[in-house]
């Protein structure tokens, strides 16, 4: 019988101040990287995990940072949902990343909790993702083995989960940030999310970016939450859309093609059938929102 | 394994020795007699257990002690000063916003992280300020126009 007031496995921590002596401790045989610890803690709580070792980054000054340097958005490992979703220049450059961040938790799970954490807890239903993998976001990967030099390489966000609560992550490493293109004009986004009230975890979620040639849409990215194992792009969406004359009809014939993107289930959450049911209608939201966007209009 | 941190609550510098599987919210009740933040939900979704950590409100149920190691934190009990109760106390106990009172150190400390920030908020900043704060008996509209009451006070006042 777990308990939620107290801790019950024995573990060790690691207080790292530099990357090099994070890496070093994750390393360790059973080693796991602490951020916000917003879904880490109840995880032990629950034994569901089973950490040997806690490596609670936030201690680590650099990693903590949201910059933006020529044309790409940076975020490190250590910036917390609140500081991103109250960044001036991250609010309106991505307002919809702003939304999504918006109705994670609330503000204690904000101010505790890091992107990084939400993409890495890899939830098939978290809610930063699909509006991530709309924007074309990377994540930027490194680790250390044995002391060799630190290696790090990039990643697009969509092929970093590789199932529920699964990524590409090895032991040993880290996702050092995370880096979005910074749209371009006559672009826009949104996002969208559907969960009982507003504290639950989504039943579903979703999000489009749309780049906009005159009355055309030049390039779209759809993706979704809570309706495969992984959040999941739209390729069909995608493609009927791509070069296509804007038109309502176009959005509402376009979102009806979501079934032939998402696998939905039926779990304690909702159903597989209305999942699918109501999956057309938040995309058909979400790229009217985007198209008024793009458009200058909110 | 245990790991000697230093907190300063409420004002007051306190040297301890913590396991790494220690809660906060453990140290501050069982440890230092802090009675005032409670344990609800245990899983981050009831706010009973907030806290304020340099200022901005967490839970203290999700945060093991090792982790803010060094840092500030303000509980209920050091609101009050030299007796008198914080605006926000006092504006709690005459808009009726406190029945049971089980939610009421959360709900003030995520109340008085906003006034903070934003000495002016409307009903919608403070309904996103305590979003993360759940209330089962009193009901959120005394609680919300106890929050006004008190931004008012404090205006009036010229004091936090």
């Amino acid at each position: 019988m777990s308990s939620t007031r107290v801790i019950s496995l024995d573990f060790q921590c690691s207080m790292p101040h530099s990357l090099d002596e994070a890496l070093e401790a994750l390393n360790q045989e059973g080693a796991q990287v602490l951020a916000g610890g917003t879904d880490l803690v109840n995880n032990i709580k629950i034994n569901a995990v089973k950490p040997r070792r806690l490596v609670y980054i936030l201690g680590i000054v650099d990693l903590d940072y949201v910059s933006i340097k020529g044309k790409t958005l940076s975020i490190g490992a250590g910036a917390r949902l609140g500081d991103i979703e109250h960044n001036r220049q991250v609010s309106t450059r991505f307002p919809a990343l702003c939304e999504a961040i918006n109705v994670i938790g609330g503000t204690q799970i904000r101010n505790m909790a890091t992107l990084t954490g939400n993409i890495c807890n890899a939830s098939p239903g978290a809610d930063t993702p699909p509006i991530l993998l709309a924007l074309d976001a990377d994540v930027e990967i490194c680790g250390a083995k044995d002391g060799a030099p630190v290696q790090r390489n990039r990643v697009p966000l969509g092929g970093f989960f590789s199932g529920p609560k699964k990524t590409v992550l090895n032991q040993g490493q880290m996702v050092l940030s995370v880096s979005l293109p910074l749209p371009p004009e006559h672009s826009g986004a949104a996002f969208r999310r559907l969960a009982r009230v507003s504290l639950d975890i989504a039943k579903i979620n979703c999000a489009a970016y749309i780049e906009r040639e005159g009355d055309r849409i030049r390039l779209a990215r759809i993706a979704l939450g809570s309706v495969a194992p992984t959040p999941v792009r739209a390729p069909t969406i995608e493609n009927a859309l791509e070069g296509q004359k804007y038109s309502e009809r176009l959005f509402h014939q376009a979102a009806e093609l979501v079934a032939e993107d998402i696998a939905p289930i039926d779990d304690v959450r909702s159903t597989a059938a209305y999942r699918r049911q109501i999956a057309s209608l938040l995309v058909r939201e979400a790229l009217q929102e985007a198209w008024r966007r793009s458009r200058g209009e909110g | 394994m245990n790991i000697a941190i230093t907190l300063n609550i409420n004002g007051k510098d306190y040297s301890l020795d913590v396991k790494p599987n220690e809660i906060l919210l453990n140290v501050l009740r069982d440890r230092l007699g802090l009675m005032g933040t409670k344990y609800g939900c245990g899983i981050g979704e009831c706010g009973a257990c907030t806290v304020l950590l340099e200022g901005r409100a967490i839970l203290s149920c999700q945060t093991l002690a090792f982790t803010v190691d060094g840092k500030k934190i303000t509980t209920i009990e050091g609101l009050e000063q030299d007796g008198e109760l914080h605006p926000l106390q006092q504006a709690f106990i005459d808009e009726g916003a406190v029945q049971c009172g089980y939610c009421t150190p959360g709900m003030i400390l995520s109340a008085k992280a906003l006034l903070d920030v934003q000495p002016d908020p409307s009903n919608q900043e403070i309904k996103q300020a305590i979003r993360g704060n759940l209330c089962r008996c009193t009901g959120y509209t005394n609680i919300v126009r106890a929050i006004k009451t008190a931004s008012v006070t404090i205006k009036n006042r010229g004091r936090k």
